[in-house]
């Protein structure tokens, strides 16, 4: 199968898709539309006290081991993986980039080297659940709400995060999710927001009855006194709406000439960007990057793998110079269900493993390699996967009390207790 | 091109929501929904079809709600000449499996092709029940047809289609060893040596089982090498059709949940595990509780589930049996309004009610459409399929893309694009004024006047008379003006939303 294929078929429907929709939009933007000044309700109500957290899911189970290379483990490393393996750092184009004698980035992660050059970049190896089930739903399902092996908690971790702060904000942005749907960290009684595209979030129909549709909407689902959650639904799609309009320039323009992949993921993070800056009460953002579930032909130094990276990577660079001038309150963390096998298996990929790398990039954060590394020994494995040796909540808790201002673990991740690993400097 | 500069100059743009703090007025006690009397056969109707028309209800009222369902179990008694005739445009989807895999290699358009033949089978077969347990299983066995549309286009038939309301065994055997699905989770490629463990573990997760249906790791990585050699030949060997390659098959002994597979056996390895996954009582459970998901509610009652699942269990995986017990079950009809109609669901519902006339263009909206609200078919990556809960789905973004949807596709009575055809007239019948308009929309859309609280009822008709007196004449101007926004409200309303 050919991952190229796919997408340039896929481009090609959506671009059409869009092609109506989001061509008129600003064009046409109705000139009675209010432009009123935020209410100060929606702004982040300690300005400046807290970072705003971008949260990644890289879905399907990111191969950890190929993406930051424990190349210093030499055959147990290359013996394992006869075709994907990523060459030793020798300064060539498709070698790993070294980062300290021991581990390198793969070569699609170019970009990040310079934000671990600048000092934000934090990588903390032999991460994940504690919850050995290798299954990508439940163990999705156990990371987003933070208690591995704990399906009676009601909640998403985000939320529970938002639930717990000591501050509240009712900004509908105070949560966004972008894409379709909301992800599972941010499912729960604290309203989230799904986000697909900020130019096309308005209601559309005629020019001459705009005014009578959404007043006869408004009443239809009664959003002055929502009664159940389809009325409270459509409350934030009036909220949103609302303040949508009032940004100055939906036309976004990233600082520096900075220019974010064309992907999904791109797309996300300028949103997210666009909204930091816009000011509108954005705590917390959830984005995420699928296609890492590559049993098959996953390739090495260049091929499917190093696409997704090379999307991932991009993008997450593009977002830190974009937003460089306001780094020093964001944190940004990905977060992958498990890692992969270390053994290459018959179709040239990897199957389902368990420890994995977790990357942190913020002006909190301290450049490094953090966590426990075992190795590749056979004894050390876990069922022939990297061993999880951090807890994710280790790194998350950390992020929580110390940039987010929030120190409520009981509740955030009741029966979990705390290792910090020292990434970040508080606040 | 044409149709969207014509929206353009026309009349899609944006619009803005009045601000929050201007609605106080719109405060008003709200009349509880779902106290509209209880109607058994409006609800039979809601959920053995993609959404009621007038002739589903001629026809339950003539025969009585249980013969309704059981004329529905059976499909292959109802003719469907309109739904053949519309797909004889593309002979090849019932061609050979060669024909279709070649078609689909050189001709893009049986991607958009592919949503848009679903969409219509769901909007106009006679076989409606079908179709649900056709988008069940889809779900069920779902497979993202990513560059392979090809194979999924012969596993809808050969697979889903052939058993959708057979036997549980024949389908998951079938699936086995259907081409697009040994792509799909790489069991294709899966040898003695180095065994590829996606399939073995989602069809006991996904399939069979459930997760929590008392398989083990161990279990995972048996199954995998019992699999192996479970292939799609290749052209020249069979037209990619599905083969046992002995050649890499792991031979050795294995246990699997607590059977001993003696070592030295090829095939009867995988057709083994297979038979006892499909007769396992995890699987019973697990497909009936999933079933009664679908068709009763996100939380079905348990003493359901356990009824359906001894059913499923008795009969040796009778899915007809079993969703006859289901739907005549009490639970099934204290059940009413409680599903939140999925994207599909939706979009199906309203082509029911305004029955527009589909074509094949170069553009079809409907189709991106539903990508936007984010259930293109065959386009859900992971292998669970789209979720079925309500939780999934209602979210805001996802809501205001369907109030757009529903707002903007009564235009199509006014031409916008060329491959819907809509006419208003024959779907609301004229009125005198504009309370009567009201009342035969909501009866076309709704079913019936009662389902809409009288507060909403007063606000359409204030919309259909611009806030004048909505008891005198109706000019035939202004009813033509007001029709297509007055069945958009109708179609985005909240009491549309469940069914």
């Amino acid at each position: 199968m050919n991952m190229q294929t796919m997408k340039s078929r896929r481009e090609l429907l959506r671009s059409f898709g869009h092609m109506g929709i989001a061509g008129v939009s600003s064009a046409l933007y109705p000139g009675w539309m209010p432009r009123l000044v935020f209410s100060p309700r929606y702004q982040n109500n300690a300005p400046g006290t807290r970072d705003v957290l971008v949260a990644i899911f890289q879905r399907g189970g990111m191969d950890g081991l190929n993406a930051v290379i424990p190349f210093g483990e030499g055959s147990l490393y290359y013996d394992r993986r006869p075709t994907i393996a990523i060459p030793e750092p020798d300064g060539s184009a498709l070698a790993a980039i070294d980062l300290d004698g021991h581990f390198g980035l793969h070569p699609a992660l170019r970009p990040l080297k310079d934000v671990w050059d600048a000092g934000s970049l934090a990588l903390i190896h032999g991460a994940g659940s504690p919850d050995p089930t290798r299954s990508h739903f439940d163990a999705m399902e156990y990371m987003e709400r933070g208690t591995p092996g704990d399906r009676s908690t009601s909640a998403g971790w985000i939320n529970r995060h938002l639930l717990s702060a000591a501050w509240q904000n009712e900004s509908p942005f105070r949560a966004v999710g972008i894409g379709a749907m909301v992800q599972g960290s941010l499912r729960g009684t604290s309203p989230a927001l799904a986000l697909q595209s900020i130019a096309d979030f308005h209601l559309q129909g005629r020019d001459d009855q705009l005014e009578v549709v959404s007043r006869t909407m408004a009443g239809l689902y009664n959003i002055s006194a929502p009664e159940d959650m389809l009325g409270t639904q459509a409350s934030d799609v009036f909220d949103t709406v609302n303040l949508l309009s009032q940004m100055a320039n939906l036309d976004y323009t990233p600082a520096y000439g900075v220019v974010y992949p064309e992907s999904d993921f791109g797309a996300g993070l300028r949103q997210v960007a666009q909204l930091i800056k816009a000011d509108v009460g954005l705590e917390v953002a959830a984005v995420d990057i699928g296609g890492w579930d590559t049993h098959e032909s996953q390739g090495g130094a260049e091929g499917e793998f190093a696409g997704l990276l090379g999307d991932l990577g991009q993008g997450l660079a593009a977002f830190y110079a974009d937003m460089q001038d306001y780094m020093s309150g964001v944190t940004v963390v990905t977060m992958s269900e498990f890692g992969r096998r270390v053994d290459e298996n018959a179709s040239a990929g990897t199957d389902h493993g368990h420890g994995n790398v977790m990357m942190v990039m913020g002006g909190g954060a301290t450049s490094g390699m953090y966590g426990r590394w075992v190795g590749l020994d056979s004894d050390v494995l876990d069922d022939g996967a990297l061993a999880v040796t951090t807890d994710y909540r280790d790194v998350l808790s950390e992020i929580l009390i110390k940039r987010l201002g929030n120190s409520a673990m009981d509740q955030i991740f009741p029966g979990y207790s705390m290792n910090p690993l020292n990434i970040f400097q508080a606040r | 091109m044409q149709q969207f500069s014509r929206r353009d100059m026309l009349k899609l743009t944006g619009l803005a929501a009045v601000a929050a703090s201007n609605v106080g007025w719109l405060a008003k006690v709200r009349a509880q929904e779902g106290t509209a009397q209880a109607d058994p056969s409006w609800h039979v109707l809601s959920r053995v079809t993609w959404g009621p028309m007038a002739v589903d209800v001629e026809r339950i009222q003539a025969i009585g709600a249980e013969a309704y369902i059981d004329w529905q179990l059976s499909p292959e008694n109802i003719p469907d000449s309109g739904v053949d005739e519309w797909l004889s445009k593309f002979d090849y989807l019932a061609g050979t499996a060669r024909g279709v895999y070649d078609r689909a290699y050189v001709d893009d358009y049986v991607y958009t092709v592919v949503p848009w033949q679903r969409i219509y089978r769901a909007a106009y077969s006679e076989r409606q029940l079908f179709e649900l347990m056709v988008e069940f299983w889809t779900d069920h066995f779902n497979i993202a047809a990513g560059d392979s549309m090809g194979e999924k286009i012969v596993d809808d038939r050969e697979v889903i289609r052939r058993h959708a309301l057979g036997n549980f065994r024949d389908l998951l055997f079938a699936s086995a060893q259907s081409p697009a699905m040994l792509f799909y989770l790489n069991n294709a490629e899966s040898v003695a040596e180095h065994p590829n463990e996606n399939y073995a573990r989602e069809v006991m997760e996904l399939h069979t089982l459930g997760v929590n249906g008392g398989y083990t790791e161990a279990d995972v990585r048996a199954v995998a090498r019992a699999l192996t050699g479970w292939t799609v030949a290749d052209t020249a060997n069979g037209a990619g059709s599905f083969y046992f390659d002995g050649s890499v098959h792991d031979y050795g002994e294995k246990q699997i949940l607590g059977y001993v597979f003696p070592a030295g056996r090829g095939i009867e390895d995988g057709l083994q595990v297979l038979d006892i996954l499909a007769t396992h009582p995890s699987t019973a459970r697990f497909i009936a509780s999933k079933l009664a998901r679908r068709f009763v509610s996100d939380q079905p009652p348990e003493d359901l589930v356990e009824s359906a699942a001894q059913i499923f269990l008795n009969s040796g995986g009778d899915i007809r049996q079993t969703m006859r017990h289901i739907l005549l079950s009490p639970q099934f009809a204290a059940a009413q309004g409680q599903k939140f109609r999925r994207p599909i669901d939706f979009m199906v519902a309203m082509l029911r009610a305004l029955r527009p006339g589909l074509d094949f263009g170069n553009r079809p909206y409907l189709v991106w459409s539903l990508e936007d609200l984010g259930q293109l078919p065959y386009n859900w990556n992971p292998p669970n399929g789209y979720p079925d809960a309500a939780g999934a789905w209602l979210n805001t973004n996802g809501l205001l893309n369907r109030w757009n949807l529903a707002l903007g596709f009564p235009y199509a009575s006014e031409g916008w694009w060329d491959d819907i055809s809509l006419n208003l007239n024959a779907v609301v019948p004229h009125a005198a004024n504009a309370n009567q308009l009201v009342a035969n929309a909501v009866t076309a859309i709704l079913g019936t006047p009662a389902r809409l609280p009288r507060e909403d009822f007063d606000l359409l008709s204030a919309f259909v008379a611009d806030d004048g007196n909505p008891t005198i004449p109706l000019s035939e101007e202004a009813r033509a003006d007001k029709l297509p926004t007055l069945i958009g409200l109708l179609l985005a309303s909240p009491q549309f939303q469940w069914h």
